[in-house]
This record gives C-alpha cells, sequence and structure tokens, in this order.
C-alpha cells in the first residue's frame, strides 16, 4: 500500500480516526457503566478496560495541556504561577495527608503516603505546565 | 475560496491528472481546489504555482470583498 500524500486525504484520514476514537470512547464508557451497575465499583475496577480509559483520559489531559498552554494569554510569569500552584498542592496533599492520619484506622505513615503521593501526582502536572509556558515565552521573546 | 487553478492549468495545456501527478496529489483534489470547496494548504498553493509557472498572486489573489465572504 502506498503512502498517502495528498493532505486532503490525510485531513480526511484524521477526521476518520477521530470520529472512530469517539465510538470506542462511548463503546468503553458503555461497558464500564455495564459494569458498575452490575457489579459494583469495584467490579468495574477491575475490568483490563478501566486502565486503558484511564490512560488515555491521562494522555488526552497532558497532550491539552499543550493547546490550553498556547491559548491562554495572560501576562502574568511563569514562575509566580508555578509558586502558586506548588503552594497549592502542598497545601492540598499536606491537609489531605493530616486527615487521614487523623481518621480512624490508619497511622500517621498512611497519611504521610498518602499525601505523599498526592504531591507528587500534582507535582507532575504542575512542573509540566511550567516547562510549557517557559518554553512558549523562549520561543517569543517580545511578547 | 474562489482561485484561477483551472485558467493557469488551461494554459500551460495540462489536464487535472498531470498536475495533480506534478505536485503529488489526487486529481479530486485538484478538482475539488478548482472548484473551490477545498481549501489548500500554502505550501499546495505553491507547489500548484510552480507547476503553472505563476506567481501566487496570479493565481490565488482575490479582492477583499467588502462585507462579503473573502
Amino acid at each position: 500500500m502506498k503512502k498517502i500524500k495528498d493532505e486532503r486525504l490525510i485531513l480526511i484520514n484524521l477526521k476518520n480516526i477521530r470520529f472512530a476514537y469517539i465510538i470506542q470512547t462511548l463503546g468503553i464508557i458503555g461497558i464500564l457503566g455495564y459494569d458498575l451497575v452490575t457489579k459494583g465499583l469495584n467490579g468495574m475496577r477491575e475490568n483490563p478496560l478501566w486502565i486503558v480509559f484511564m490512560v488515555s483520559i491521562v494522555v488526552s489531559a497532558y497532550l491539552s495541556m499543550n493547546v490550553s498552554v498556547d491559548h491562554e494569554n495572560n501576562e502574568k510569569s511563569s514562575k509566580k504561577g508555578l509558586f502558586i500552584s506548588l503552594v497549592i498542592v502542598s497545601l492540598i496533599s499536606v491537609m489531605i495527608g493530616i486527615l487521614t492520619s487523623l481518621s480512624e484506622g490508619f497511622t500517621i505513615i498512611n497519611g504521610i503516603i498518602i499525601g505523599g503521593i498526592l504531591f507528587v501526582c500534582g507535582l507532575v502536572p504542575v512542573l509540566y505546565i511550567y516547562y510549557l509556558r517557559k518554553k512558549r515565552q523562549e520561543d517569543n521573546p517580545d511578547e | 475560496m474562489k482561485n484561477k487553478v483551472k485558467i493557469a492549468r488551461v494554459q500551460v495545456d495540462l489536464t487535472q491528472q498531470q498536475l495533480a501527478n506534478k505536485v503529488g496529489v489526487t486529481r479530486q483534489t485538484i478538482s475539488l481546489i478548482e472548484k473551490g470547496s477545498y481549501n489548500p494548504t500554502l505550501k499546495l498553493c505553491l507547489e500548484i504555482c510552480y507547476a503553472v509557472n505563476k506567481s501566487l498572486d496570479e493565481v490565488f489573489w482575490i479582492e477583499k470583498e467588502s462585507g462579503g465572504e473573502q
């Protein structure tokens, strides 16, 4: 099969893939919804489709950060944004950590672990957004 | 979008298929561009201009209509 070089056909192909992706996602949501009704939340999570669904949502969220960074046109510095985000992420992790260690059946170690996991999970997108904003500013120095 | 691809193509005595081969797209794409129902990328516009020995201006320029579609 020859590789398609026609730009119009490439575009149509991409649109077709988007349509197929929508159908696939609707199907996955349908199957997971059925599992949720018949087997409950834990039964749904045992389905490998759950992991597929979550991974694709995370990937699409990271990819859409690329778009949203270009879309926003705020003039505030990326360093300030990073600082605010870091403070918020730390506050939320510490609060959840403290609440976890205070609740019944959980030790302080549990609280530290859960707070730490939350912090790392929040840190990655914050750093990624910072990297994207910085890169954009370097690309347009006159902005 | 209106353009003068068809006139330019006839002037250099090319068929749609020949022009398509020269610029590396399918005949259907050339046909749609001539009808004005496909909006080619700037890269493809340039390729077409090279193939018909004309400038971008001569083939694709249209005067801005006041209030109408461009």
